[in-house]
C-alpha cells in the first residue's frame, strides 16, 4: 500500500506516541468546526431575522438563554477532558517517562548555525567528552582529544539515521543560538537551547527518510537547515554504525 | 607626426624607467615542506547536503593538511611580515576571485590586498553562507542563496589570517589574509613559492599554515639577486602551537 | 502665551494657542488622539507593506520582485530578489511594527485618547501634560525603528521576539530596535498611568463603574495591563542592550561557539531568561490587542442592535478575569523549549481557563443581536464581522494551549493562522470599525458608505484568503520564518496554498486603498452630519458639540442611566441617552 507521507492535513504518522496526538488534533477540530458551525447558524439566523427591514422595533429585555449556559458548560467540561485525559498523559509519557539508557539508543544531537551534528559513541557505547574549546572546522563536535572515550566516536553532518521500534534518547544542545528540532512525522518539536542539554526520546514505526526541520528562526540559513532522518532495520541500522565505526577507526591522529 | 614620435618616445622611456625600477630588485622563492610526510585526512560529510555530495563522484577528503610528492606542503601562505613599513603600493584593479565550488572553497587559502576586491562566486545551485570572522576588520555574513552567482566584496585592513566560513556546510573552512603589499604567495600543490620584484632590502619572512601556524626567517634582498628561503613544518609543531 | 492675545481669550476661559501648541505640541486629548490615529494608521500602512513583499519571497522564492524590486539597495535585493537577511529583517519589523507602533497605539493611544475621556464627561485627561509627553515619546520610537532599516546590516532581524541570543550577535539595527522599544515602552507606560487615574478621578456625576460604557471598562482593563506587564520588557529590553554594547552577558551562557569561533564573553547567563521576560509583557499583550477592540465593538452592536447589550456585567466579570487571567499564562509560548510537567500542567489548566471567559464574551455579543433591530452600516460590517473572526482566532488557540497537539503544531504556520485572526480580521476590523464610527464626531462628516461597503467586502475576502490557509499549511508541518518552505517535501507540497495566500494578501493591500480614499475624500467632502448625535448613540460623546471644542462639554454632563438604553419600552425614541434627564 502506498501512503502518501506529505499532504495538506497531518503527515504520515512514524512515532509510537503520535497517534494519540492525531487522535487529540482530529477530535479537537471536530468539536471546533461543530461549535463555530452552530454558533455561526444562530448569528446568520440573528442578523437576518432581526435585520431592522424585518424587525422594526427592537425587544428591550434580553432573551434567556439557558441553551448558551448549557453550551459553556459543556466548552468548560470538554477542555478539562482533553487537557486531563488526552494532552496530559501524552506530554508525561513524552518528558517524565525517559526510557532507560540501557534499553534505549542513545544519540547526541548538537546543532549549530545552520547544521545539525549528530554524535554516535562508536563502538565502546560511550560519548567522548567535548567541550567548547576544542571546536575546529574539522572537529566540529568539540570532542576532547585526550578523551580515550571520544577516540572511536564519530558524527554525521544533517544525517541522523536511527533503527526502527527502538527507543531513541536523544540529548539535544546548540553551540550558538536557538534552534529547534522538529520533525513532522514523529509529532515532535523540541528546542536547543545552548548552555543546556536537553533529553527527549520517542520511537519510530517505520523505515524510510523523512526531513528534519529548524523550527525556530535562527538566522540567515534557518530556511536551509534541513536534516534528513534515516529510520532503519536494526539490520541495515548496525551495517551502517559498523560502517562509520570502520572509517574512523585507525587510531591515529586525522586531519 | 613630430608630435607623435615625441610621444611614443616619451612612453616608450617612461616606460624602461618602470621596468628598470623594478629590474632594481630581487626576489625570495622556496619550498615548504610537511618532513613528516602525508598524514590520514577525515572523509567530509557532504552527504549533508545532497546537493554537495552529488558534485563529486568519490569521497572528499579534509584540506586541512595537503601533503604531496616529496612532502610538500600546500595550501602555506608565504608573506613579507616586515621590511616594507612605510611603502605604498597600488591595489591591483584586478579582483581575487574566491570560488565555492563543490561545497569546498577554492582556493582555500588566499592573499589580497587591503581594499582590493574580491570576487566571490556560488555556481553550487545551493545557499552558501560567507562568513568571515575577522578581529580587525568589519565582519559580515552573506547570505548567497542559488539564484545569487557572484557577489564583490573586499576587506579594508591588513590581516593575517581572516578565517572564512560557511555555516550551512560547516566543513567548508577558508582563510584569507589582508596585506599592504602585493609580496605574498600560497604553495601550491609541489609546495613552491615565489614572491618577485621585491625591493633590495631586508625582510622577514613568515609562513603560515591553518594547523601548524607561523614561521618566520630573516632574508636580505639584493639588487637582481635571487634569495632562497625554505620552511620546514613538523607534527611536533601542532604541540607547540 | 504673549499678552495681546489675552482679550481673545475665549468663552469658557481658554486662551487662544498658536499653531504649534495646538496641533504640534498639543495638550488636548483629542488633538493628542488625532495624532496617535495619524501616526498609527500610518506605521500599519507602512508594515503591512513590508509583508506584501514578503508574500512575493513567499509564494515565488528566488524570483526577482516585479516593478519595485530594483528600488532596493544591492545588499537587500541584488537583482530584484530578496537575499534571506532582508526576509529576516521584514519579518521581525512587520511584527514589531503592526503589535508595538500600529495596532496598540491605535487601540489606545488613538481610541483610547479621543473617546475615553468623552464617555466618562470628563474635560480632558488628569494629566494632560504626560499625555502629551506619551506621544512626543512615542513618535520618536518609531522613527528610530523606522530608521534603523538604513544603519549597517538592516534592521532587526531575530524575529519581533528578539530572542536571545540570536538577537545578542545580530547587527547594529537589533540596538537600534532595542532603543527604539525602550521609547514605545515609556510611552505606553505614561499613556497607561493617564488613563487610569482619568477613570477613577474623572467619571461625570452619576456614572458610577457599572454605568460605565463597556469600551470604558476594555481600555481600564487594559492600561492595568500595559502598566504592570510592560515595565518586565523594558528591563529586559535594557539587559539585552547592556548585553550589546556593554559587554554584560545575562543571555548568554559560557562557551558559546559561532560560526567555529568561541564567542568571548563571561557566560553565565540564560537565553530562557529572556523569553520569560518577553512573554510576560507579551502574552497581556495579546489582551491589549483584543480588549479595546472587543470594546469598540460592543459600543458599536449595541447601537446599531438598537438594544441594550446582552448581559453587560457578565461582559465587564468577563473582562476583568480575562486581564487578570492574561498574566498567568504566558509559559505557554514556551512549551517546546524543554518544560517539565508541574510547569506545564500549570501553564495548559490557565490556558484553558482563559478561554472560558473569552467563549463568555463572544456568547454575550452574539446574544445581544437576538431582538435587535439591526442596522448594517459600514461600522457595523466590521463590528459584527470581528465576533466571529475573532471566534476562529480563538478557537485554533485550543490545540496550540495543549502541550500534545503543541508538539506538533508549535512555531508552525498553524500559530501564524491563530494570532492573525485574532489580531487582523479580528482587532484590526474593530479598530476600522471605531474609524467609521467616531469620524462623524471629530470631523463633523460621515465617510461614504459605498466606499465603506468596497472597502469591507474585500477586506473581509482578502484577510480570509491569506490566513484560512495557514492552518493546512500548518497543520502538514511548515515551520514559520521560512525564507522558502519548498526546501523542505511538506513544504512543497502546500506551495500553492502560499501562492493562494499571497494573492489574497495583495487582495487585501487594493482594499486599503478604497479606504485611503474614502479617509482623505470625507475629511473635506464628506456628508455633513445634521446634529452631534448622528447615530442616535446613547454614551457621553455624543453629547458634545461636533467636533468637541477644546474642554469638550459645553455644560457640565451628568449621567442619570445605563450606557446603552436602547428600544426602552415606553420611550419617546428608541435611544434614552445616558446624558438625558426624562427617560
Amino acid at each position: 500500500m502506498q501512503q502518501e507521507v506529505y499532504g495538506y492535513w497531518l503527515p504520515l504518522n512514524v512515532s509510537a506516541h503520535g497517534e494519540v496526538i492525531d487522535q487529540l488534533i482530529n477530535v479537537l477540530h471536530v468539536f471546533m468546526l461543530a461549535l463555530f458551525v452552530g454558533w455561526g447558524v444562530f448569528f446568520i439566523h440573528c442578523l437576518i431575522r432581526y435585520r431592522s427591514g424585518a424587525n422594526p422595533t427592537a425587544t428591550y429585555d434580553p432573551i434567556k438563554a439557558k441553551l448558551s449556559k448549557y453550551v459553556e458548560i459543556f466548552v468548560v467540561v470538554f477542555e478539562a477532558f482533553l487537557l486531563v485525559g488526552l494532552s496530559m498523559p501524552v506530554w508525561s509519557q513524552f518528558k517524565a517517562d525517559l526510557p532507560a539508557e540501557s534499553e534505549a539508543v542513545e544519540i547526541h544531537v548538537m546543532a549549530e548555525q545552520f547544521a545539525w551534528n549528530v554524535h554516535y559513541p562508536g563502538a565502546d557505547g560511550v560519548f567522548g567528552r567535548k567541550a567548547p574549546q576544542f571546536v575546529t572546522p574539522e572537529n566540529l563536535l568539540g570532542l576532547d582529544p585526550d578523551d580515550t572515550n571520544g577516540k572511536d566516536d564519530f558524527n554525521s553532518i544533517n544525517n541522523l539515521h536511527v533503527p526502527v521500534n527502538r527507543p531513541i534518547l536523544i540529548r539535544l544542545t546548540s553551540k550558538d543560538v536557538i534552534h529547534s528540532f522538529k520533525v513532522p512525522v514523529l509529532r515532535l518539536t523540541q528546542d536547543a537551547i545552548p548552555g543546556q542539554e536537553i533529553p527527549f526520546w520517542f520511537e519510530a514505526t517505520k523505515t524510510g527518510g523523512f526531513d528534519i526541520a529548524c523550527a525556530q528562526l535562527c538566522g540567515l540559513g534557518h530556511y536551509r537547515m534541513r536534516g534528513q532522518l534515516n529510520i532503519q532495520t536494526q539490520a541495515d541500522f548496525e551495517a551502517w554504525l559498523a560502517e562509520q565505526v570502520e572509517e574512523e577507526d585507525d587510531g591515529g591522529f586525522a586531519f | 607626426m613630430i608630435k607623435q614620435t615625441i610621444r611614443v618616445l616619451g612612453a616608450l622611456g617612461l616606460g624602461l624607467a618602470l621596468v628598470s625600477d623594478v629590474v632594481a630588485g630581487g626576489g625570495i622563492a622556496g619550498t615548504v615542506t610537511f618532513t613528516d610526510g602525508p598524514q590520514k585526512r577525515r572523509t567530509l560529510k557532504l552527504a549533508a547536503d545532497p546537493v554537495c555530495a552529488s558534485k563529486h563522484t568519490e569521497a572528499v577528503k579534509s584540506e586541512a593538511l595537503l601533503v604531496g610528492e616529496g612532502n610538500a606542503m600546500q595550501n602555506v601562505f608565504v608573506y613579507v611580515s616586515k621590511g616594507l613599513e612605510g611603502k605604498t603600493f597600488d591595489v591591483p584593479a584586478e579582483p581575487a576571485v574566491l570560488d565555492q565550488q563543490g561545497c569546498l572553497y577554492a582556493p582555500r587559502v588566499m592573499g589580497v590586498m587591503a581594499g582590493q576586491k574580491i570576487k566571490i562566486l556560488n555556481n553550487d545551485g545551493t545557499l552558501h553562507n560567507v562568513h568571515p570572522k575577522p578581529k580587525i576588520n568589519k565582519e559580515f555574513n552573506l547570505a548567497m542563496p542559488k539564484f545569487m552567482k557572484v557577489k564583490e566584496v573586499s576587506l579594508d585592513k591588513p590581516e593575517v589570517m581572516i578565517p572564512v566560513k560557511c555555516d550551512v556546510h560547516p566543513w567548508m573552512s577558508g582563510h584569507i589574509g589582508v596585506l599592504t603589499h602585493p609580496y605574498h604567495s600560497v604553495t601550491g600543490s609541489v609546495g613552491t613559492y615565489n614572491l618577485a620584484d621585491l625591493p633590495a632590502g631586508s625582510y622577514t619572512l613568515t609562513a603560515w599554515h591553518e594547523v601548524f601556524g607561523s614561521k618566520s626567517q630573516d632574508v636580505t634582498v639584493s639588487d637582481g639577486g635571487s634569495v632562497t628561503a625554505d620552511f620546514a613544518f613538523a607534527l611536533a609543531d601542532l604541540k607547540k602551537k | 502665551m504673549s499678552a495681546e492675545h489675552d482679550h481673545h481669550s475665549e468663552a469658557h476661559g481658554h486662551h487662544e494657542q498658536s499653531f504649534v501648541q495646538k496641533y504640534v505640541f498639543s495638550v488636548d486629548h483629542k488633538v493628542i488622539g488625532i495624532q496617535y490615529t495619524i501616526s498609527a494608521l500610518f506605521f500599519l500602512l507602512f508594515g503591512f507593506c513590508l509583508m506584501m513583499m514578503m508574500r512575493w519571497q513567499l509564494a515565488y522564492p528566488g524570483e526577482a520582485l516585479p516593478l519595485i524590486g530594483t528600488w532596493f539597495s544591492e545588499a537587500n535585493m541584488p537583482g530584484g530578489v530578496m537575499v534571506p537577511e532582508f526576509y529576516n529583517q521584514l519579518g521581525a519589523m512587520h511584527g514589531t511594527i503592526m503589535v508595538f507602533m500600529g495596532v496598540v497605539p491605535l487601540a489606545v493611544g488613538g481610541f483610547g485618547n479621543y473617546v475615553l475621556p468623552l464617555q466618562i464627561g470628563a474635560p480632558d485627561m488628569a494629566f494632560p501634560k504626560l499625555n502629551m509627553a506619551s506621544f512626543w515619546v512615542f513618535l520618536p520610537g518609531g522613527v528610530i525603528m523606522l530608521a534603523s532599516f538604513f544603519v549597517e546590516g538592516g534592521a532587526a532581524q531575530s524575529g519581533w521576539t528578539s530572542y536571545a541570543p540570536l538577537a545578542n550577535i545580530a547587527p547594529a539595527g537589533q540596538t537600534w530596535w532595542l532603543v527604539g522599544m525602550i521609547f514605545l515602552i515609556t510611552s505606553s507606560l505614561l499613556g497607561s498611568i493617564n488613563f487610569i487615574v482619568t477613570t477613577v478621578q474623572l467619571r461625570a456625576e452619576g456614572l458610577s463603574y457599572f454605568r460605565l460604557p463597556f469600551f470604558v471598562w476594555a481600555q481600564f482593563v487594559t492600561s492595568f495591563l500595559l502598566l504592570l506587564a510592560f515595565p518586565p520588557l523594558e528591563a529586559a529590553g535594557i539587559l539585552q542592550l547592556m548585553d550589546r554594547v556593554a559587554g554584560t552577558s545575562f543571555f548568554l551562557p559560557a562557551g558559546l561557539v559561532i560560526t567555529g569561533q568561541p564567542l568571548e564573553v563571561a557566560g553565565g547567563g540564560s537565553p530562557l531568561l529572556w523569553q520569560h521576560l518577553f512573554w510576560f509583557l507579551a502574552h497581556p499583550e495579546v489582551y491589549v490587542l483584543i480588549l479595546p477592540a472587543m470594546g469598540i465593538v460592543s459600543e458599536i452592536v449595541a447601537n446599531n442592535t438598537r438594544r441594550p447589550l446582552w448581559g453587560y456585567r457578565t461582559l465587564v466579570y468577563s473582562v476583568i478575569f480575562l486581564g487578570f487571567m492574561s498574566f498567568i499564562v504566558w509559559a505557554h509560548h514556551m512549551f517546546m523549549t524543554g518544560m517539565g510537567t508541574a510547569m506545564s500542567t500549570f501553564f495548559q489548566a490557565t490556558t484553558m481557563i482563559i478561554s472560558i471567559p473569552s467563549v463568555i464574551i463572544l456568547t454575550a455579543l452574539a446574544l445581544s443581536f437576538h431582538g435587535g433591530s439591526i442596522r448594517f452600516n459600514t461600522p457595523m460590517l466590521f463590528a459584527l464581522t470581528f465576533i466571529p473572526m475573532f471566534a476562529i482566532g480563538g478557537l485554533t488557540g485550543l490545540p496550540l494551549g495543549l502541550t500534545a497537539a503543541d508538539l506538533h503544531l508549535h512555531d508552525t504556520y498553524y500559530v501564524i493562522g491563530h494570532f492573525h485572526y485574532v489580531v487582523a480580521p479580528g482587532t484590526v476590523f474593530a479598530l476600522l470599525a471605531g474609524i467609521y464610527y467616531w469620524f462623524p464626531k471629530v470631523t463633523g462628516r460621515k465617510m461614504s458608505e459605498g466606499l465603506g461597503k468596497i472597502h469591507f467586502w474585500l477586506s473581509l475576502i482578502g484577510m480570509n484568503v491569506v490566513f484560512m490557509p495557514m492552518f493546512s499549511i500548518g497543520m502538514a508541518g511548515v515551520s514559520r520564518r521560512l525564507y522558502d518552505q519548498t526546501q523542505y517535501a511538506y513544504g512543497a507540497q502546500v506551495q500553492e496554498l502560499t501562492i493562494i495566500g499571497s494573492y489574497g494578501a495583495w487582495l487585501l493591500g487594493v482594499a486599503q486603498i478604497f479606504f485611503i480614499i474614502n479617509l482623505i475624500k470625507s475629511i473635506r467632502g464628506g456628508e455633513k452630519v445634521e446634529s452631534d448625535n448622528p447615530w442616535q448613540a446613547t454614551t457621553l460623546e455624543w453629547a458634545t458639540p461636533t467636533p468637541p471644542p477644546h474642554g469638550n462639554f459645553t455644560e457640565v454632563p451628568k449621567v442619570y442611566r445605563d450606557p446603552y438604553e436602547y428600544s426602552v419600552p415606553g420611550a419617546k425614541s428608541d435611544f434614552t441617552p445616558q446624558f438625558s434627564e426624562e427617560g
